[in-house]
């Protein structure tokens, strides 16, 4: 048994009746992850990205270690407020990604299904619910969530501020595209702003702020700078990096370890050799634990993942001297806000700057706009030369696997653009 | 439906403003037969309703559509009828998620975007006093009555639901509530004489979309509304006397709303789930018969017949198995028969009566009252009565013993757990979905898979080494599951045990959700599974009763109800 299978057993063992002893082995587990990323990295990877591993499982660490120093938030609330006021941002995504990879998922969404919650409603939610219902994650200063990206985000965080009975504070983000809906978010950010002085007694200051807005410009610049070099370049990877640089480029976007990734990026890159095998550009978040998906795309130079949508939702437009219409901005204009339509042309483009060979469409369990999108995603890609896989899956909970269909379809694609 | 009506299908959205435009509005709430243009142009686990509107347009029976942003669903399907192009007017609402006055604000510049968007399709200027005319307060069942409420519900099987209970029912459910006509336009908004051309721009139409936008915000909310709390006013009404909390698949606002419910409504619940289709709906007929049944306990009891040799029978026609219970007037067990079902309920059940008066030494005509349970119960012409087995279990578990609280059936074809009260009477009941994971014939086929018969089955989970976990539930992904521990060369016994996990959680779960207590009765087949009842019971953390005649449960209830029908 592998030894993120034993943690899992005994994070579910405990999980029953001693939830403060099953929060101990997770937290004291992932901190032997965190030394072992220290000690030996994964060495195929270039330096910029074993350094990214350590960033994640640091900021995977804080909200247990201080969990009155954290927040939670639901993915693409903008995390700059918090990091001027001391809180961790505590992201249900992040965290039942890694309860996934400890094998401890399992309890926390049956927990969460006993309570009545829905059977298809999206896994990462559901385990962080279950987690949280077992009383395995400890309890936040306050819960700061948004619409945007996912209905789910609504009923999620009402639910975990009430479990925690802690304050909450929801952004309102409308679907349209345009300046008064730019001013109608950056309105609610300001109110954000002293929802968080009040909960943290800290106060938030303009000019610090700017100041962190424009380093979360140069970061996404840096990146999309990164992106374009490594369209003629073969850049190992594996299936957590890509969703590491997506949730780092939400909950870490204005920090200086974020930044200092980034350059860490363009610096490797220019020591990598040229492109070689299938180039994958990836929609929605990837089934790390999938032993079909690894055998096919984890650090392979026949077909690799070269771009994954989560990393790259926000584009470097904003004007960082007005700080709430910069945030404002990056949610309103965030590719998967609106319809299926606006997301698929931005995949578009972000396969085309990477030159990817193909692309799949990940089809995440109960992900209702991923699924809506599906087969016209397919059109379009496809009208624009970029074939694309339709694949179904779920990215934490392993009981919607299907391994075998998972690698058959994911190897005919492969085999079919190959043959291309 | 009609391709002249202009379809909605959120309470947030302004028929009136659209019948101002003569616009015929009609909620579309139609539950096709089944998915297969949708499925071509979207995706299978998308939510049933969102499909059910793509089925509609795609077969061309809508022609002008008003979406609200309500779900990530309704998202999509805009953009994939958009990009279909089978309508001729298509228009979303990108209404805010709060009540606020800056909402307020943005809702009437939505209002005046879709009046000039639908004005110049129609090519009809705005019209106040159709308007006007169009307010009219919703019209709601009064005196005692159930309410459906969450997701939608679809028309077919809201008129099941109506047709099975036994108090009015009244359809709260999502887009059903919608309240905008209780109160009309005031007088001091009268736009006149501003009407006709140039009304778009008119400070008195601004006005008066900004009091319009009020009261389309100002309803019960939604679920997705960021402040909900204004949804208690739906089961706070003291003429409530039961609910019916509906969810769609792949829909998940309203279980959280159900997972708190559940807790407080005091009031008889039950929980259906529903794919909107309509033969999703036929499959809930036992859960609602058997809810009707709780709530009107009286009419299982009313005396029909009078007595004659004193014998009554109970047929229990199960997916697997059929079986008759024969209880003397005494109501001692004269006889029970388990036989297969075979192709035919009817004949299957024919058969197994047949066989038990043989064995009792009995006549057709010496039965006083017959009652019939079990899936196929429907189908038996035979019986004085027909009672859900969900009823005649419990009746049976509190027969055998009257400590029992919690009965868990493990069928072939579903599972239920059922609560009980002090004297036999269901207090709540939960069935498992349509999927046989978790059922008898989950453990059947895998069974099948590992070339054993369930009685090896049955004691080959009894000990085991290895602590394997069988990770899908789904019993084609489960086969596949276990076809690669076989190659692995895993014990027989650790394999069974994870199937046997696998199954105890499920039932476990279902415990739960049901609020189960002891005492515990495990009955149906699967109850002869010693391997599975072990692990069941560590999962319950409690013994679990179960009685030699376990299998016999359900008949012998239907066999008491029977006896009761005879003054």
């Amino acid at each position: 048994m592998q030894a993120a299978e034993l943690l899992g057993n005994y994070v579910e063992r405990f999980g029953e009746d001693n939830p403060q002893r099953a929060r101990w082995f997770l937290k004291t587990g992932w901190e032997i992850q965190d030394v072992r990323y220290r000690i030996f990295p994964e060495k195929q990877l270039m330096p910029a990205d074993r350094y990214l591993a350590r960033l994640m499982m640091d900021s995977m660490l804080k909200p247990l270690q201080k969990p009155d120093s954290s927040v939670i938030v639901s993915v693409f609330t903008p995390c700059e407020l918090m990091q001027e006021v001391g809180l961790n941002p505590y992201n249900v995504e992040c965290f039942s990604s890694y309860i996934s990879a400890s094998y401890a998922e399992r309890g926390c969404l049956q927990q969460a299904e006993n309570n009545g919650i829905s059977e298809t409603l999206c896994s990462y939610h559901k385990t962080f619910i279950g987690a949280a219902e077992k009383g395995l994650l400890p309890r936040p200063k306050c819960v700061v969530y948004t619409n945007l990206t996912c209905d789910a985000n609504l009923v999620t965080f009402r639910h975990l501020a009430q479990l925690y009975d802690v304050p909450s504070f929801a952004i309102d983000v409308p679907m349209q595209q345009n300046r008064e809906n730019v001013e109608y978010v950056a309105g609610q950010l300001r109110e954000l702003a002293a929802f968080l002085e009040k909960c943290t007694g800290r106060s938030i200051d303009e000019e610090r702020l700017k100041e962190r807005l424009r380093r979360s410009r140069r970061t996404l610049e840096n990146f999309e700078k990164f992106q374009q070099l490594r369209a003629d370049r073969y850049v190992p990877s594996d299936l957590v990096t890509p969703m590491f640089a997506g949730l780092a480029n939400n909950v870490l976007l204005g920090t200086r370890e974020q930044e200092s990734y980034t350059e860490k990026l363009l610096r490797d890159v220019r020591n990598t050799g040229p492109a070689r095998g299938t180039r994958i550009y990836w929609m929605h978040t990837i089934p790390f634990w999938s032993a079909a998906v690894k055998e096919a795309l984890s650090l392979k130079e026949s077909a690799q993942i070269v771009g994954c949508e989560m990393s790259e939702f926000c584009r470097p437009d904003f004007d960082p001297e007005k700080p709430y219409e910069a945030m404002a901005q990056m949610m309103v204009y965030n590719s998967i806000n609106g319809g299926a339509s606006r997301r698929i042309q931005r995949g578009i483009e972000n396969a085309k700057r990477v030159h990817a060979d193909g692309a799949v469409w990940f089809c995440h369990w109960g992900c209702k706009h991923t699924l809506g999108g599906a087969q016209l995603a397919k059109k379009k890609f496809e009208e624009q030369g970029i074939p694309l896989l339709v694949l179904d899956g779920d990215g934490c909970d392993r009981s919607h696997g299907g391994e075998g269909q998972t690698s058959t379809r994911l190897g005919a694609f492969l085999e079919m653009l190959q043959a291309q | 439906m009609n391709g002249n009506k202009t379809y909605y299908v959120c309470k947030y959205t302004p028929v009136e403003l659209l019948a101002a435009f003569g616009a015929e509005c009609a909620n579309l709430n139609s539950m096709p037969e089944g998915f297969d243009l949708a499925d071509q142009i979207a995706h299978p686990n998308l939510c049933g309703f969102g499909k059910a509107l793509l089925e509609a347009v795609m077969q061309g029976q809508v022609k002008e559509l008003i979406l609200v942003n309500c779900c990530d669903t309704i998202r999509s399907v805009y953009d994939v009828l958009e990009d279909s192009g089978k309508l001729d007017f298509l228009y979303m609402i990108d209404a805010l998620h709060c009540d606020s006055v800056c909402s307020r604000e943005r809702m009437a510049a939505q209002l005046k975007g879709l009046a000039r968007a639908y004005g110049e399709f129609s090519g009809r200027e705005f019209d106040e006093t159709l308007f006007r005319k169009a307010f009219a307060p919703p019209v709601r069942v009064k005196g005692p009555h159930l309410s459906v409420m969450g997701a939608r519900m679809g028309t077919q099987l809201f008129q099941m639901v109506q047709e099975a209970m036994p108090l009015p029912v009244e359809n709260d459910s999502c887009v059903h509530n919608r309240s905008v006509g209780e109160v009309p336009p005031p007088e001091k908004l009268r736009m006149l004489p501003e009407n006709g051309a140039g009304w778009a721009d008119s400070p008195a139409f601004g006005r008066l979309m900004e009091w319009y936008a009020g009261e389309i915000l100002g309803q019960i909310p939604c679920m997705r509304m960021t402040d909900n709390t204004g949804r208690k006013r739906l089961y706070n009404d003291p003429q409530l006397k039961g609910i019916i909390y509906h969810t769609v698949k792949f829909c998940d606002f309203y279980s959280f709303e159900y997972a708190e419910l559940k807790d407080h409504a005091n009031l008889p619940l039950l929980k259906i789930e529903s794919d909107y289709t309509v033969q999703s709906s036929g499959q809930l007929l036992t859960r609602l018969e058997a809810f009707a049944e709780s709530i009107a306990p009286e009419q299982n009891t009313e005396k029909e017949k009078r007595m004659g040799k004193g014998y009554f029978a109970g047929i229990d026609s199960g997916s697997t198995s059929t079986d008759v219970v024969i209880l003397d007037k005494d109501r001692q067990m004269v006889t029970g028969i388990i036989l297969p079902t075979g192709a035919g309920a009817a004949i299957g059940a024919e058969r197994a009566l047949e066989e038990a008066l043989r064995e009792a030494g009995l006549q057709r005509e010496d039965i006083d009252a017959m009652v019939t349970t079990g899936y196929g119960r429907g189908a038996i012409q035979a019986g004085d009565k027909s009672i859900t087995e969900i009823t005649c279990h419990a009746r049976g578990a509190h027969f055998l013993d009257p400590e029992v609280r919690t009965v868990v059936d493990i069928g072939g074809q579903d599972s239920k757990v059922i609560r009980l009260d002090e004297n036999g009477a269901v207090v709540n009941f939960v069935m498992n979905d349509k999927c046989a994971a978790g059922t008898g014939r989950f453990l059947e086929m895998l069974a099948r898979t590992m070339e054993m018969s369930l009685d090896e089955m049955s004691a080959a989970g009894l000990t085991y080494d290895e602590d394997i976990t069988i990770s899908s539930m789904c019993t084609v992904f489960a086969e596949s599951e276990v076809v690669s521990l076989i190659a692995q060369n895993k014990a027989t016994d650790d394999i069974v045990h994870g199937l046997n996990k696998a199954v105890a959680s499920k039932t476990a779960s279902l415990a739960k959700r049901v609020g189960g207590e002891d005492k515990y009765m495990m009955t149906g087949g699967v109850s002869k599974n010693q391997g599975l009842v072990k692990t069941l019971e560590e999962k319950l953390e409690t013994k679990l009763v179960i009685s030699d005649k376990a299998q016999l449960c359900g008949a012998l209830g239907a066999a008491l109800f029977a006896a009761d029908m005879v003054m």
